[in-house]
């Protein structure tokens, strides 16, 4: 029933602990987890009588972190916000909501509870967002788990098992197995533990043994952790039968299911009950009257003494003269905004490329997925809409809402599509996990971020060197549009981070600014 | 006023009253849709999101000036890229980006060519270089519809070419030379001017040709 591990398979492994090998003589560099800065360390003077005026340009994360810090200081605020709208890529969608994406507006129609709403930008925190995290804390925002990975969850590719979904877990039980019996193979070779002390290679090999759940011969032949195939509570369980290596690798999808839980969503993972637009709120109740809504800005003028904006708001435009002013419009949207701004910062700006993810969620009229042992998490398939997530919260009501596409890279596929195609592209996709999908579900909404109005784009994308890293003269640009203009305009948002997509990175940038202003104003007064 | 009102409370009424003001002032200057009478309106006058201040053109986005545009050209274009006969050639990135952006009524096109039509205008900023001599000789073709001053010829339903962002009349030009423009069968006047650019061998000439058009008047 144990089919041996191939040569070939005992080849490549070998290739594999050269690679191992070298790694280990990185040494450090396994030590690096992404972080961030640790949260309060913003200690911005407080002005008393001196009093100084500020513009922010866009009331998403970044501007708003700026808006409630400064405002605590006694600084002047004015939140200038072209949409009708706070948050920006903050956005959760609920009963009655303009989604205002440019020819393809729409209303949203979920049923008008708490529970049912769908966040169709940022979704996830995870515990290591300090800055952010401390916010919540600080504006009282109520944060509960997000389930990411789920083990009961799909795996559904066309090229594997004839495009039969199959549980995470019986993906991920098996695929163990399969490797660690490669691993222990080589253990086994005195060529290939002869790096190692002999206790080192004895716990190595405990670990690989226990890793795939191998037999007393080293061999996977199959695992209790996949679930029982029958009985299991008032019967001895059933091991369900192996699923054969070659089957699983007829897909590529390991390489999400295998490390969905690693990088940025490796710690836990949380949002704010109720919606992640609930941190706009808490924001709004301390600025909200600083907004502006419908207010576009059409110039910004750096002078020696501070900054003019000019915005345009119910057909009049209106002029505003501040000491400082903090922008987080999207750069290829500045480019076309009146400014004196000098040739290589708008060299910088015009570099940036704009980001193209697209989400989908649909109304589910029953909650199906807890009828299969799902709650939260994401199914993955091979299929353009590429992952289904059930909702983490409001468990056993009624109804929920599933996100039914989310294209980060790639998403113009469905962008170009017509509100119908999209739609009825997803439906055939999920109905390869869900069969009767299209019936379990109704009244859609669409987000292609490429084409929402005041933005035009998702995330900035800095980098152009695929998968290889920032090029010198890209970290160059970066720093310039970084630094202010003559100390008194500052670029801020996630786009001024090296991690853009992340509400951290739009906080840290606004602190980052914050914090050079504060050293300037510190200056003047001393 | 308000000091004896909680701050949230005050927060909400102010919100409360900024979009009672933001819906009378929407409704009195442009139009708008609404599918409720709670729902929050919008409406189609998003055009400077990407084309900039006034219409000035972005080259961030690849949009090009709208300001100065003749209205009649301005709605051709609209109409062509609303019906697909304008920016449907896979390559051609901006065109096609701008298909949905058009998605428009008549009504919706109208009030759009008028809001243009009252924009400030401001001559273009040169970010190109190339042999004006050569782009002189290389204009005589163009001098035959769009005039020997590049300033249109409404007749022939030739736009104006002075003062427009050099950077999109490039592209354009490229594009009416591969064929990304001006091969749809509904295109007469794209198909007018594909048969036009014979002349423009090269990306020089190209460059050289919109270089001389940079150093005419432009209004």
């Amino acid at each position: 029933m144990v089919n041996p591990v191939s040569r070939r398979e005992f080849l490549n492994l070998l290739a594999a602990t050269g690679g191992i090998a070298a790694a280990l003589r990185a040494g450090t560099a396994l030590n690096l987890l992404p972080g961030s800065a640790s949260a309060a360390s913003l200690d911005l003077l407080n002005l008393g009588s001196n009093q100084r005026k500020i513009a922010i340009l866009g009331g998403g994360i970044s501007g708003l972190t700026a808006a409630f810090e400064l405002s605590k200081q006694g600084y002047d605020c004015t939140v200038l916000e072209a949409s009708h709208r706070c948050g920006g890529r903050v956005l959760t969608l609920r009963h009655g909501d303009l989604i205002d994406e440019i020819g393809n507006r729409q209303y949203c129609e979920f049923d008008d509870e708490p529970h049912m709403y769908f966040n169709a930008g940022a979704a996830r925190i995870p515990s290591t967002h300090r800055n952010l995290l401390a916010y919540c804390k600080e504006l009282n925002v109520e944060l509960e788990v997000f389930i990411n990975e789920n083990k009961t969850s799909f795996v559904q590719d066309d090229n594997m098992l004839g495009g039969r979904p199959i549980r995470n877990i019986d993906y991920t039980t098996n695929m163990r197995g399969f490797m660690a019996e490669l691993m222990a193979k080589a253990m086994n070779s005195d060529e290939l533990d002869a790096p190692f002390t002999e206790s080192e290679a004895e716990t190595l090999l405990s670990m690989i043994r226990s890793f795939g759940d191998l037999n007393e011969n080293d061999l996977y032949s199959g695992s209790f952790r996949a679930g029982y195939a029958e009985g299991g509570f008032l019967k001895h369980g059933v091991q369900k039968d192996m699923i054969a290596f070659r089957d699983l690798l007829k897909s590529r999808m390991g390489r999400q299911i295998m490390g969905a839980n690693e990088g940025d969503t490796g710690p836990i993972l949380m949002q704010p009950a109720g919606g992640m637009d609930q941190i706009i709120r808490g924001f709004l109740n301390h600025v909200g009257e600083q907004v502006k809504y419908r207010a576009m800005v059409t110039s910004v003028k750096v002078t020696d003494k501070g900054v003019n904006v000019a915005y345009d708001q119910d057909g009049v435009r209106h002029s505003l003269e501040v000491d400082y002013c903090f922008n987080c419009i999207p750069t290829h949207l500045m480019v076309g905004i009146d400014h004196n701004f000098p040739s290589d910062y708008v060299t910088a700006m015009k570099y940036v490329r704009r980001g193209e993810a697209y989400k989908a969620a649909f109304q589910a009229k029953h909650r199906f997925w807890e009828d299969l042992d799902i709650y939260g998490g994401i199914s993955w398939s091979n299929t353009k809409s590429r992952q289904l997530w059930y909702p983490s919260h409001g468990i056993h009501k009624a109804k929920g809402i599933v996100l039914g596409a989310y294209d980060y890279s790639g998403g113009m596929y469905h962008t170009l599509m017509s509100q119908e195609e999209r739609i009825e592209a997803h439906l055939a996709d999920h109905e390869k996990i869900h069969p009767n999908f299209r019936e379990l579900v109704e009244k859609p909404v669409t987000i292609g971020w490429h084409r929402m109005n005041h933005m035009l784009g998702c995330s900035a994308r800095w980098s152009r060197n695929l998968g290889r890293g920032w090029t010198h003269e890209e970290e160059t640009l970066y720093h310039t549009l970084q630094a202010p203009v003559n100390g008194r305009h500052y670029f801020i948002g996630d786009q001024i981070s090296m991690h853009s997509a992340w509400q951290e990175s739009a906080v840290m940038s606004a602190q980052w600014a914050l914090s050079h202003m504060d050293a300037q104003v510190r200056a003047e007064l001393a | 006023m308000l000091s004896f009102v909680p701050l949230d409370v005050r927060h909400k009424i102010w919100g409360l009253a900024n979009r009672i003001l933001l819906a009378l002032a929407i409704c009195h200057l442009t139009p708008f849709t609404s599918a409720a009478a709670e729902r929050e309106p919008y409406d189609d006058r998003y055009c400077t999101t990407c084309h900039g201040t006034d219409g000035r053109g972005n080259e961030g986005i690849e949009a090009p000036r709208l300001a100065g545009m003749e209205d009649w050209y301005l709605r051709r274009q609209l109409k062509n890229f609303r019906a697909g006969i304008r920016g449907y050639h896979p390559m051609d990135t901006a065109g096609i980006a701008m298909r949905p952006m058009a998605k428009l009524t008549d009504d919706s096109i109208a009030d759009i060519v008028a809001w243009v039509g009252s924009w400030d205008y401001q001559p273009a900023e040169i970010t190109i270089e190339g042999d004006v001599q050569s782009g002189e000789l290389l204009y005589g073709v163009c001098a035959t519809c769009h005039g020997m001053d590049a300033k249109g010829n409404a007749a022939m339903g030739a736009p104006a070419l002075a003062g427009q962002n050099d950077w999109y009349l490039v592209t354009q030009l490229s594009n009416f030379v591969v064929g990304y423009r001006g091969r749809h069968e509904d295109d007469r006047y794209g198909q007018q001017m594909a048969a036009m650019v014979g002349t423009l061998t090269d990306e020089s000439a190209i460059r050289d040709v919109v270089v001389y058009i940079n150093s005419l008047e432009t209004r």
